[in-house]
C-alpha cells in the first residue's frame, strides 16, 4: 500500500473524530466572532463616553488586551485560575479569552473607522434633538460598521485560524484531531497539508460571504 | 414681542473670549442677518442658541423662557430650532427621504407612512421629491442644501438658523439657495442667518447686524454700514465684501 493510500485510509478511519473536531472549531470560531463583535461594539460605544474616566479605562482595556498574547491569557485562565479555586472548562476559557481579546481588536477597528466620519453629521443629529444613544445607533454605528467590514472580516478569519491554539488548553477542536491523525501514522506533511486545505476552504467561504455583504450594503460614491 | 432675545451673551473657550456680550433680538416672522469676518463668533453665536455650545454667561430668551438655565429640556429646545449647516451635514448612509424621515420617526414617534408623507411634502416644497431615493453623494451641493433645509423644516421649527449656507456653493447655487431662503421668509418662517456673503445678506434683509470680536458692533441698513458708518473698520468690511461679491 502506498503512503498516500495509507494516509487516506487512516484519514477516513478517523474522519468521524476529525469532523467532530471541525464542528467544535466552527462552533468556537462562530461564537467568539459573535461575542467578540458584540464586545467590540460595546467597548467602542464606551470609547465615545462623555466621561473622561470611562474613556481612559476603556482605552486601558484595549491596550491591555491587544498587548497581551492570546496564548498567555488562555494559559492564565486555564492553568492559573484553578490556583485561586476557579476551574473553568476549556471551552469556557476559550470563549472568555477570545472574546476579551477579539473585542479589543474589533473596538480598535471601529474607532479607526469612526475617526474617518464626518463630524458635522453628528453635530447635525445633536442639533435635531437626538440623544447620545440614538446618534450612536442611527448615525455612527451604521456608517462605522460599513467602513469596518474589511477589518472585521479579517478578524473573523483570524478567529478561525487562531481557534487552533485552543487545543493547547485541551479543547479538542479540528487541529487537535489532525495532530492525532499525524501522530498515528507519522505522515506529518500530509496531515498538516490536509489541515491547511480545510482552513483555506473555510477562509474562502468567509471571504465570499463578506464580499457579498459588502456589495449588498454598498452606498453609491461613499463606501468603496 | 421678540421670539429670541439675546442679552449680554458671553462665551469663553480656554481663556479666549469668543462672544463678549452679544445683544440681539429676532421677532417672529422676521429674518435676521448677522455678518462679520471669519472667527468673529458667528457660528458660536448660533450654536449657543440651541446649546450645542454652552454659553459662559448672559441670557437667551426664547418664547419667553431663558433657555440658558440648566433645567431647560435641551433636546426639546433643539427640536424647535431648525439648523442648516455650512457643509449640509446630511447623513450619507441614508437616502434623501430617510434623511428627512429619521427625526420624524425616532424623535416625533411618527409611523413610517406618516413620516414619509410629511417628508415628501417638505421635499416637494423644495423641488426635491424627485430625488428622494438618491443618496447625498448623488446630488449637487445646492440640492444637498435643499435637503438639509427640508430636514429642518419637517420638524416644524419655530425658527430656522442658517450657518454660512452659501459658503460651500458656487455662485449660481448660492443664488438658488438665497432665493429659497427668501421664499421661506415669504412663507412667514422666522429665519436667522449668519454669513459673510454680502449678496446673500442683502437679498435676505435690508438690515444687517455686524458681529466683530464677539460683540454686535452695529445693526443698520447695508447702505449706512457701507457709506455712512462712523467706524472705518465696519465701512471697510462692507466695502471690501461688496467689491469681492
Amino acid at each position: 500500500m502506498s503512503e498516500w493510500a495509507r494516509f487516506i485510509s487512516d484519514l477516513l478511519e478517523q474522519m468521524p473524530l476529525i469532523l467532530t473536531g471541525l464542528g467544535k472549531t466552527l462552533q468556537l470560531a462562530s461564537l467568539i466572532s459573535f461575542t467578540g463583535f458584540l464586545m467590540g461594539v460595546v467597548v467602542f460605544y464606551l470609547t465615545l463616553s462623555q466621561r473622561g474616566i470611562i474613556r481612559r479605562l476603556i482605552n486601558g482595556y484595549i491596550s491591555f488586551f491587544i498587548g497581551m498574547p492570546l496564548i498567555v491569557l488562555l494559559f492564565l485562565m486555564y492553568y492559573g485560575l484553578p490556583q485561586w479555586g476557579i476551574k473553568l472548562t476549556p471551552f469556557t476559557v476559550a470563549v472568555i479569552g477570545f472574546t476579551l481579546n477579539v473585542g479589543a481588536y474589533n473596538a480598535a477597528y471601529l474607532t479607526s473607522a469612526f475617526n474617518g466620519l464626518d463630524r458635522s453629521e453628528l453635530e447635525a443629529a445633536k442639533a435635531q434633538g437626538f440623544n447620545h444613544r440614538q446618534i450612536f445607533s442611527l448615525i455612527t454605528l451604521p456608517q462605522v460598521l460599513r467602513l469596518s467590514i474589511p477589518a472585521l472580516t479579517n478578524q473573523i478569519i483570524n478567529n478561525l485560524k487562531d481557534s487552533s491554539i485552543a487545543f493547547l488548553i485541551q479543547y479538542t477542536e479540528f487541529f487537535a484531531r489532525v495532530q492525532e491523525l499525524a501522530s498515528t501514522n507519522f505522515q506529518f506533511f500530509k496531515a498538516y497539508f490536509f489541515a491547511a486545505l480545510v482552513y483555506l476552504c473555510l477562509v474562502s467561504i468567509i471571504v465570499l460571504i463578506a464580499r457579498a455583504l459588502e456589495k449588498k450594503i454598498l452606498i453609491p460614491g461613499i463606501f468603496r | 414681542m421678540a421670539l429670541i432675545e439675546i442679552n449680554n451673551l458671553v462665551k469663553v473657550f480656554d481663556k479666549q473670549t469668543v462672544l463678549a456680550g452679544v445683544n440681539l433680538s429676532l421677532v417672529e416672522g422676521d429674518v435676521k442677518v448677522v455678518m462679520g469676518p471669519s472667527g468673529c463668533g458667528k457660528s458660536t453665536l448660533l450654536r449657543c442658541l440651541n446649546r450645542l455650545i454652552e454659553p459662559t454667561s448672559g441670557t437667551i430668551i426664547f418664547r419667553g423662557e431663558d433657555i440658558t438655565k440648566p433645567e431647560v429640556d435641551v433636546r426639546a429646545l433643539r427640536q424647535s430650532i431648525g439648523f442648516v449647516f455650512q457643509q449640509f451635514a446630511l447623513y450619507r448612509h441614508l437616502t434623501v427621504l430617510e434623511n428627512v424621515t429619521l427625526a420624524l420617526r425616532k424623535i416625533r414617534g411618527m409611523s413610517r407612512s406618516e413620516a414619509k408623507e410629511k417628508a415628501l411634502h417638505e421635499l416637494s416644497r423644495l423641488d426635491m421629491a424627485i430625488h428622494c431615493d438618491k443618496y447625498p453623494s448623488q446630488i449637487s451641493g445646492g440640492q444637498k442644501q435643499r435637503v438639509a433645509l427640508a430636514r429642518a423644516l419637517a420638524m416644524d421649527p419655530a425658527v430656522v438658523v442658517f450657518d454660512e449656507p452659501t459658503s460651500a456653493l458656487d455662485p449660481i447655487m448660492s443664488r438658488e439657495v438665497a432665493m429659497l431662503i427668501k421664499n421661506l421668509h415669504r412663507d412667514n418662517v422666522t429665519i436667522m442667518c449668519v454669513t459673510h456673503d454680502l449678496l446673500l445678506g442683502r437679498y435676505l434683509s435690508e438690515r444687517v447686524a455686524f458681529l466683530d470680536h464677539g460683540i454686535i458692533k452695529a445693526e443698520d441698513t447695508f447702505e449706512n454700514l457701507c457709506n455712512n458708518h462712523s467706524d472705518p473698520q465696519i465701512r471697510s468690511f462692507f466695502e471690501r465684501e461688496a467689491s469681492t461679491s
